[in-house]
């Protein structure tokens, strides 16, 4: 298959630069920090399903932050220098070369996230902690399926543009939006409209849903729903979490198909 | 066949850069395609490996549509594009490397560098490499896997004229191995000196497509005849140019007289002088270079 030779030496390829490694170990470290403060800072009883919901706040932020530098310039940067030409006058497709660096940048993020989970749970789990085992593991996938939703934000952004600069302020954008000052925009247009006397103190149902429908909000629903036996999610059927894991699953699979859908129409030369 | 294009047209907004060219290449033989900068040739090569969409008609290779079956297309063919660049990070023989991973090849890295002539560089990052070197370290990449096809865009870019040569000799070789050779070029002696076929594109038309003899017979003169005389009269040069079967008549250097014309009309030149009065000092015959036929083909551009 073409697309595990452009993985492999892609992967290969990106982990080289010291910055690269660093960003690589940020994650790691803060699900590593995570897994040390929990014992102490939880509340009884401590089990690894519990470290769940614990846990998602240290890192809903640096794994999309990680994500999107790792993935904004996978196909643009060759696209901008003319290395895609070499790339693509080989025997593959540009599917394969999407595809290949994608496995590529969201293996890296994966890759540094699931043993620094798994060390994690061992921390919580030594000296005092129970663990709970089929909950630990749904909540390692989807840590994974979140972090490999922001790499493909990243990828996204880069098969959409043809030079790097763009792609990082589209990656960056995304990162600002949805990491940084959604939750503030939400409040605020909530906030405006009940002052308008539009809505009342609660937002209504379906506005509820809009102001929820970002990946680290999905990401926590899925988590307090599934796996965290102390938290849980109310309202209608589409606030559940059902709704957030199908939510979940677009935003893997849509910006990524849509980004891919446009490359692959577009002259390259 | 190896390649064919059928009515193959691009347009860039309202710039047409190929219109409607029909060409095949058969298997097995060595193909030129000529024209001045700009005429098309890197745009119907991008079409043929797929980096952009054909306006209007097809191209195939090996039967396989090269939009459609793009990767198809592709798996018996060694391309050395145009534009291109490097991989970054990495050497030549990990460029060679991936080559040989990707074609699911045989080859050995090190004999292909040595064939191409990077030896030597082999374990530098490939981005340090002069242009020359490039062009051989991705000529190396094609030639991975014995193609049947090879597909080069200006294959002697960078290269001085024993680099070319050489070039030309693994051209050689490969079609003694029975693949087919297409490539680009605006510089004509490299056309001439290797291909079996030529074809002149000019402003996105196909001009001319034939053997290098068969141009030449096609012009109708196939002749030059160069003239060193005493003196150019007013009025000579037009009096030579009404002899039939001359085709142009260039003063060069104001004593000697360039006339393309049919092999019939050489003697009828030379009287045409006696009789206008002009001595000829010493005359000889050329046949017309590629060069001369390109100029003819193509208007002087």
């Amino acid at each position: 298959m073409g697309w595990r030779t452009i993985a492999r030496t892609d992967g290969a390829v990106t982990v080289g630069p010291r910055l690269v490694k660093f960003l690589l170990a940020l994650p790691a470290l803060a699900v590593l920090a995570a897994g040390y403060a929990y014992p102490l800072l939880g509340e009884e009883p401590i089990t690894t399903a519990r470290f769940a919901g614990f846990a998602t706040g240290w890192f809903t932020g640096i794994v999309p932050f990680v994500g999107v530098l790792l993935g904004y310039n996978a196909v643009v940067s060759e696209r901008e220098s003319g290395a895609i030409l070499l790339s693509l006058s080989l025997p593959r497709s540009r599917g394969d070369v999407v595809f290949g660096k994608l496995a590529s940048r969201a293996g890296l993020v994966c890759g540094v996230l699931l043993p620094a989970l798994v060390v994690a749970g061992a921390l919580v789990v030594y000296p005092f902690g129970r663990l709970e085992l089929l909950p630990f593991l749904g909540f390692v996938l989807v840590t994974l399926a979140y972090a490999a939703i922001w790499t493909g934000l990243g990828v996204a952004a880069s098969l959409s543009v043809s030079t790097k600069g763009r792609s990082l302020v589209i990656a960056g954008g995304l990162f600002f939006l949805f990491v940084i000052v959604w939750d503030g925009i939400t409040a605020g247009i909530e906030l405006g409209l009940h002052e308008a006397g539009l809505i009342g103190e609660e937002a209504p149902g379906p506005l509820e849903f809009v102001f929820e429908i970002d990946p680290g909000s999905a990401f926590s629903r899925v988590v307090d729903g599934f796996i965290d036996p102390g938290a849980s999610v109310g309202g209608p059927w589409y606030l559940g979490e059902w709704a957030a894991l199908v939510l979940l699953v677009l935003w893997a699979v849509v910006p990524i198909g849509l980004a891919y859908w446009r490359f692959s129409g577009r002259d390259l030369a | 066949m190896a390649i064919s294009a059928d009515s193959l047209t691009k347009r860039y907004g309202t710039v047409t850069a190929l219109d409607r060219v029909d060409l095949t290449v058969e298997e097995g033989e060595i193909f030129g395609f000529l024209g001045p900068n700009g005429a098309g040739k890197s745009t119907f090569i991008n079409i043929l490996l797929d980096f952009a969409r054909p306006s209007a008609g097809s191209a195939a290779m090996f039967g396989h549509d090269c939009q459609a079956e793009g990767v198809a297309a592709r798996e018996r063919v060694g391309v050395l594009p145009e534009g291109y660049s490097v991989f970054d990070r990495l050497t030549g023989r990990q460029h060679l490397e991936y080559a040989v991973r990707s074609k699911d090849a045989d080859a050995d890295p090190v004999d292909v560098l040595d064939r191409v002539g990077v030896r030597e560089a082999a374990e530098r990052p490939a981005s340090d490499y002069s242009k020359g070197m490039k062009q051989r370290l991705v000529l190396g990449m094609a030639l991975v896997g014995e193609p049947d096809l090879l597909v080069l865009d200006e294959p002697t870019t960078g290269l001085d004229p024993n680099g070319a040569a050489e070039i030309r000799t693994i051209l050689r070789e490969e079609r003694e191995r029975g693949a087919a050779v297409f490539f680009s070029s605006h510089i004509l002696e490299q056309v001439e000196a290797v291909c079996d076929r030529v074809a002149i594109l000019q402003d996105g038309e196909l001009v001319a497509v034939d053997t290098i003899a068969g141009l030449r017979d096609s012009l109708g003169g196939g002749t030059k005849l160069v003239i060193d005389v005493d003196g150019i009269q007013p009025g000579t040069t037009e009096a030579v140019r009404n002899v039939p079967g001359v085709e142009t008549v260039t003063v060069v250097e104001e004593t000697t007289l360039e006339v393309t014309c049919a092999n019939d009309a050489k003697m009828d030149v030379l009287v045409e002088l006696y009789d206008a009065g002009v001595e000829v000092v010493n005359f000889r015959t050329e046949e017309a270079s590629l060069e001369d036929m390109f100029v003819e083909y193509t208007g002087g551009a």
